[in-house]
């Protein structure tokens, strides 16, 4: 028995090793003075200091940032609202909602945003943070609604009906009870959705005109065009802002169930 | 009263709908529209209706070639994922207990929400020749021959793995530590081997979480593009390419559209032709 | 004047018949109990009376008005749920204090007003706690105290004692009785324990299919069952069956399919008619096969039979005693000199008031 575990633990260990050994050494190489990554490594802040004065980054950042904030705040205001009805206003015509949530997780992202482009152009919304805003919601709607439900399947309704009886109307029973109850889904969903939109390169790629870009599409044009450390150290610090952001979720929301 | 209570339902559903239909359901509509387009409508130039588009992904080998090879590279990739991925789930949920497997699912995940373009790009300094592995092997044994394996098929699946594997580790984990410990305990009762219980008890209860790992990784890899590019140098031309092709360099959208739609349609027909052998062992659970 | 008038409400849904066109009356600080098994339409009528369900047709009114188009939480009524659904995010006072803040009542009025309804409860000084921090009991006495403080026009309790163990449940059921006299409040409670809704009740509706089966007072249902679901359903009862000998001298007499007759006080139908009859197990006296007949010359009936099989309970005992056509249960007290064994021949004595004639 414990022979299996000790197989076991060492086989999860390969595992992260294999997870993470990319992403160190790239955080690593970030601070290596060589520009082509060669070794042996000597300690460096000099690709941080070159970051310090990129304006094209830092402005790619803002709009990755200020994209993501309000890609969440939409995302979490209309997935709420429609988990809210799916699961406590049931109407006919919800089926035609449920399945429209797919596409967005079943399609190739490459699908949706070219069909995207296709379609912003011709009907003149054109391309731009504003067009990419369209696309983050949309791609982030299917998960906030499928938290934030899942976190009203959990607790009954009895509160509801209990708050009602109690003379509470609608807006009361939902801003004094729902939405306390459901509130770390509702955390959780909204911290997911910035994930989605800070992390969204796909339709950011096909959606940003020339000189309006994020942040993933500016790493993307860097490494297309020749890579240089000073993409390590935006790399180390979207990373680590990421993984930040999912240790938070967790404390919201627990992966996998309890057991 | 009942009627508020419906209107009241679709008020709240009506900014999704309204959102989805402009995001989702235009969009692919008028790509399908596109798709049948003889050239980009653009200036004076009136594209007709045809089939051409189509025509040419059934009369070039080319097109072919390329769906062949996004398929068996969305196929490499589910492969590898289910080998390391499933024994993975299955050591977490099973094996490890309490606080532990929490900290690694935790591990797990994390750097599966950091930017995939980041983690794609990680590895051209992990594989390229003179990269990190390169450099440490010469740095222990001087006279090594280079290993350099950036801009090859095997640096695509390797990223694109890296990329993936935590879907298919969340997706059989999540099943399979819903299975009753009891259930394993009665089958070991009525005197079945671990490996009879592995097959008989634990492998078809997990089998929707491995199923839905498998969706999930398959479909996106079938349209990758940004991995390739990255990784694959020479090697990177795949579907997903030639349709961002299309889109970004050739300006060739009903070309692009009618491709997208190929592939969309291969995917589906995949999986609508293992929907009927799925069906049944996923309704046990 | 009746508090609450049910008229004439039927509940469909789709094909299935929840609530068959049920009327009732429930007056004046009356506590009614409405009692049945699963899926009998109990609990489909406490909730169209909260709103929670839409009635397909019929009335629903409180004192004299309308409420069926209004939403619940405009009825003004009080309401305890199985789970007591208390707000598990609220502390004790902010639970109980809910309805009042709701309705925008003043700071100090709310104060005053929880505080005296928790005395009521006796749980005073509980309200910086949280609900998970209170045991059963108690969360059942602070969702009755939430229930009752915005002083409701109607009490509503949804199998309020179900979640309960059995001793604290009838120490609870005291209670429960005693506040709901104290504040005065109509109240409804479902229930589908018959043992409660006698303990508790002032009336009681039995329910059946949708259908109401009885209406009465706890007594009368148990004594005077008027068909046989009442009457199996309130408690152990007997079962003979026989034809109509007709009435005489205030007394109806049936003949049993053995030919034994059977007198009784109720009116029985016309000559020939098919007749069956009820008698309560505790109603036999049951005696050795050759004991005298009582002696105060009353009329009582005669059954001999065997026992089959005594059952020893403690307080009691249970004979199931075969008498050729039927086999009956008897109660006894547990007092007497010798109990009867397997095989005895005893004889069964009943008053002809204790024989009920069923309905139908």
């Amino acid at each position: 028995m414990s022979l299996r575990s000790a197989a076991g633990s060492l086989y999860l260990g390969l595992i992260l090793v294999f997870i993470y050994l990319p992403i160190v050494i790239m955080m690593v190489m970030g601070f290596n003075e060589s520009s082509s990554y060669e070794l042996p490594f000597r300690f460096s802040l000099a690709w941080y200091e070159q970051l310090a004065g990129n304006e094209t980054l830092w402005r790619a950042g803002r709009n990755s940032v200020l994209l993501a904030l309000a890609s969440t705040v939409i995302t979490t205001v209309i997935g709420t609202m429609a988990a809210l009805a799916l699961s406590r206003y049931r109407v006919r015509g919800h089926a035609v909602l449920q399945i429209l949530l797919f596409p967005p997780m079943a399609v190739p992202w490459l699908i949706l945003a070219t069909s995207m482009l296709i379609f912003f152009y011709y009907s003149g919304i054109g391309r731009g943070l504003h067009a990419m805003l369209l696309a983050h919601v949309a791609l982030s709607l299917p998960y906030v609604i499928i938290v934030v439900g899942a976190r009203l399947q959990s607790f009954a309704q009895d509160l509801e009906e209990a708050a009602a009886t109690l003379g509470a109307n609608p807006m009361q029973t939902f801003f004094r009870v729902t939405l306390p109850m459901i509130a770390p889904g509702v955390a959780a969903a909204a911290l997911f959705a910035f994930g989605i939109s800070f992390d969204q390169f796909v339709t950011s790629y096909f959606l940003s005109p020339p000189g309006v870009t994020t942040l993933p599409v500016e790493i993307y044009a860097s490494i297309r065009k020749g890579f240089t450390p000073e993409i390590n150290a935006i790399s180390t610090i979207i990373i680590v802002f990421s993984m930040l952001l999912l240790v938070v979720v967790s404390r919201f929301y627990r992966f996998g169930g309890a057991k | 009263m009942k009627l508020k209570r419906e209107w009241i339902g679709l008020g709240l559903t009506a900014p999704a709908y309204a959102w989805l239909c402009v995001t989702v359901i235009l969009p692919l509509a008028m790509m399908l529209y596109f798709s049948f387009l003889s050239k980009m409508p653009m200036g004076n130039a009136e594209p007709a209706f045809s089939l051409r588009q189509y025509m040419a992904f059934f009369q070039k080998d080319f097109y072919r070639f390329l769906a062949w090879r996004s398929l068996m590279l969305g196929f490499h990739v589910t492969l590898f994922c289910v080998l390391i991925g499933y024994p993975a789930a299955f050591v977490l949920a099973r094996l490890v207990k309490g606080r532990w497997r929490e900290a690694i699912l935790l591990l797990v995940v994390l750097p599966f929400w950091s930017n995939a373009l980041i983690r794609i790009f990680a590895w051209t300094m992990v594989l390229r020749t003179d990269g990190i592995v390169d450099q440490m092997l010469h740095f222990i044994l001087p006279g090594a021959p280079s290993i350099g394996i950036l801009y090859s098929y095997p640096a695509i699946v390797i990223g694109l793995v890296h990329s993936f594997l935590p879907y298919m580790i969340l997706t059989c984990y999540i099943s399979l530590q819903a299975i009753d410990d009891t259930l394993v305990e009665a089958g070991q009762a009525l005197g079945a081997s671990n490996l009879t219980v592995f097959r008989r008890i634990i492998l078809p209860l997990s089998l929707p979480g491995l199923f839905v790992g498998v969706v999930l990784i398959f479909v996106p890899v079938v349209g990758a593009f940004m991995e390739p590019r990255i990784l694959g140098g020479r090697q990177s031309i795949m579907l997903g390419t030639v349709i961002e092709d299309q889109f970004t360099e050739v300006f060739n959208w009903p070309l692009g559209a009618a491709l997208s739609f190929t592939l969309l349609a291969i995917v589906s027909l995949i999986f609508l032709a293992a929907y009927p052998l799925l069906k049944n062992r996923l309704k046990v659970s | 004047m009746s508090k609450v008038d049910i008229r004439n409400v039927s509940k469909r849904y789709g094909d299935v018949i929840a609530l068959n066109d049920v009327s009732l009356s429930f007056g004046e600080r009356e506590f009614f109990g409405l009692l049945g098994p699963s899926g009998s339409g109990k609990t489909t009528l406490l909730r169209s009376i909260a709103g929670f369900v839409e009635p397909t047709s019929g009335e629903i009114l409180i004192e004299g008005g309308d409420i069926s188009r209004i939403p619940t939480y405009k009825r003004d009524i009080g309401m305890v749920f199985q789970n007591y659904a208390l707000f598990p995010h609220m502390t004790i006072f902010e639970n109980v204090a809910f309805p009042l803040s709701v309705r925008g009542v003043k700071d100090a009025e709310i104060r005053s007003r929880v505080a005296n309804i928790l005395e009521l409860v006796q749980l005073g000084a509980y309200g910086s706690r949280r609900p998970r921090e209170l045991s059963g009991g108690q969360q059942q006495r602070i969702a009755l105290a939430r229930a009752l403080v915005s002083r409701p026009r109607v009490l509503l309790l949804d199998e309020p004692l179900g979640a309960l163990d059995k001793n604290l449940r009838q120490q609870m059921q005291i209670e429960l009785r005693q506040i709901q006299r104290e504040v005065g409040i109509t109240t409804i409670l479902v229930t589908h324990d018959q043992e409660e809704a006698l303990t508790l009740s002032d009336r009681i509706a039995i329910f059946r299919k949708g259908e109401v089966v009885q209406t009465g007072r706890p007594d009368e249902i148990y004594e005077r069952p008027q068909n046989a679901f009442a009457a199996e359903f309130f408690g152990a009862t007997n079962f003979l069956e026989g034809h109509s000998a007709g009435n005489n001298g205030g007394l109806g007499s049936v003949r049993l399919d053995d030919g034994t007759l059977v007198l009784t006080s109720d009116v029985v139908p016309a000559n020939g008619e098919r007749v069956v009859t009820t008698v309560r197990p505790e109603k036999f006296r049951i005696s050795a096969a050759k004991a005298a007949l009582p002696e105060d010359g009353q009329p009582v009936n005669v059954l001999s039979g065997t026992v089959v099989r005594p059952v020893y309970i403690g307080a009691s005992v249970t004979y199931h005693v075969t008498t050729g056509t039927s086999e009956l249960t008897v109660f006894q007290q547990n007092r007497e000199a010798r109990l009867f064994e397997t095989g005895d021949r005893v004889v069964l004595n009943w008053l002809p008031q204790h024989a009920v004639v069923l309905a139908g």
